[in-house]
């Protein structure tokens, strides 16, 4: 019984990893614990922690928390953690099996990183096009792009505050910006660095906070919507602090 | 339809697709996602003829595409929330943050208070209409639920 409770928690734990919004979570957790059999379950989840107790039919109960870390956002990873659980609702697994189903849902190849560079890129030249920019931006913003990443990759490994990281970020996309204005190569900053910060600003995470609040797990919204807040500040601060320097220096 | 309006929905589609890949979104998922993005933009343009306001058009626009999204994730059987926000990428205010953003370090008080206010409208209508559209969901489908099994509580 343990075994099974242990599982469940892992799997629980995974698709907080993976990205998936608390209330989705709690239930997932929910329903394997009363597939389970136990007669009554709670469960407390934020993004950052989880709390469940359940309760057997012969009076004894068991609870196990986790400190939840390391979010990075894996659509894969989320939809096969889904399937799992609902496999285990569906029909009655073994301890073994369940670990094994999810050693093998866990075991997604990450991004490659010339993928993730692409992409970046590809993001920063399509909105600056979209954004209203010309040809020549679009390209311009399509390097800054890939740089910016190439930037924060690099400082990746020594910080891990995602927070400075976006700040840092920003900070690349800006200086770039300017340094291409001065080289004459386009008129003005502000399409490329529209472009770019849409790969920056939280738009998804304000999202998820403002659904979360909504559909009343009011502590998990209000951490999100906290740092979804941060996030603004720290890009705010980055594209400052280059305008500032470059006015002083130029 | 203009040229610049193609290009916008157009470019729209490219960056919802990578968002996609970014966030690890694979096979029919991707291509349900990257269609959301470019219908989204799409019925923008097509309701700018008709309503001049933007801000209503965002919300129209976020409801009807969340619902896509909605109808979407449960025919492929996958989380929605993933889903719902990457189709709506287009619709991120991020030129009027910037302005924002920049007329804030101008000092330039009037400007940026215009465009904050704007920043945030757009902002509430894109949430409220994905909120909406979750909540209309569950209606119908805790009701299908009851239909199925009248034992059953949702």
């Amino acid at each position: 019984m343990e075994e099974l409770f242990t599982c469940v928690m892992d799997i629980g734990e995974q698709m907080l990893i993976a990205g998936a919004e608390v209330h989705r979570v709690e239930d997932s957790v929910g329903r394997m614990c009363r597939a389970f059999g136990y007669h009554r379950t709670d469960v407390f989840i934020i993004t950052s922690s989880m709390v469940v107790t359940v309760y057997t039919d012969d009076g004894s109960w068991m609870t196990q928390t986790r400190r939840v870390s390391g979010i990075s956002t894996d659509s894969e990873k989320l939809h096969r953690l889904n399937q799992l659980s609902r496999d285990i609702c569906s029909r009655p697994m073994t301890a073994q099996q369940i670990r094994d189903g999810l050693a093998a849902a866990v075991d997604v190849s990450s991004l490659p990183f010339l993928s993730d560079l692409l992409c970046c890129a590809v993001i920063a030249g399509a909105f600056t096009l979209f954004f209203g920019g010309g040809v020549t931006e679009m390209i311009v913003s399509f390097f800054v792009g890939a740089l910016t990443r190439i930037g924060s990759f690099a400082a990746e490994r020594a910080i891990a505050n995602r927070i400075f990281l976006k700040f840092l970020s920003t900070l690349i996309a800006t200086a770039l910006a300017f340094l291409a204005v001065r080289l004459g190569w386009i008129p003005s900053v502000d399409k490329i660095i529209i472009g770019n910060i849409m790969s920056l600003i939280p738009g998804i995470g304000l999202t998820n906070a403002l659904r979360d609040l909504f559909t009343g797990d009011s502590i998990a919204g209000i951490l999100r919507f906290t740092e979804t807040m941060l996030t603004a500040l720290a890009i705010a601060a980055g594209y400052f602090l280059v305008v500032i320097l470059g006015g002083v220096l130029v | 339809m203009t040229i610049t309006e193609i290009a916008q929905i157009l470019s729209g589609f490219v960056g919802t697709l990578c968002f996609g890949i970014l966030f690890r979104i694979r096979g029919w998922r991707l291509c349900a996602v990257s269609l959301g993005g470019l219908l989204s933009w799409f019925l923008f343009v097509i309701l700018n003829r008709w309503i001049p306001n933007e801000v209503v058009n965002y919300f129209i626009v976020a409801l009807v595409i969340s619902l896509y999204n909605e109808i979407m994730a449960r025919v492929l059987k996958t989380p929605t929330t993933m889903f719902v926000t990457t189709s709506l990428i287009p619709l991120i205010p991020g030129g009027s943050l910037y302005y924002t953003m920049a007329y804030a370090f101008e000092g330039n008080r009037e400007h940026f208070l215009e465009k904050a206010i704007y920043t945030l409208q757009l902002a509430s209508a894109l949430a409220l209409g994905i909120i909406l559209a979750a909540t209309l969901t569950k209606i119908v489908c805790n009701f299908l639920a009851a239909r199925k099994s009248p034992d059953a509580h949702a």
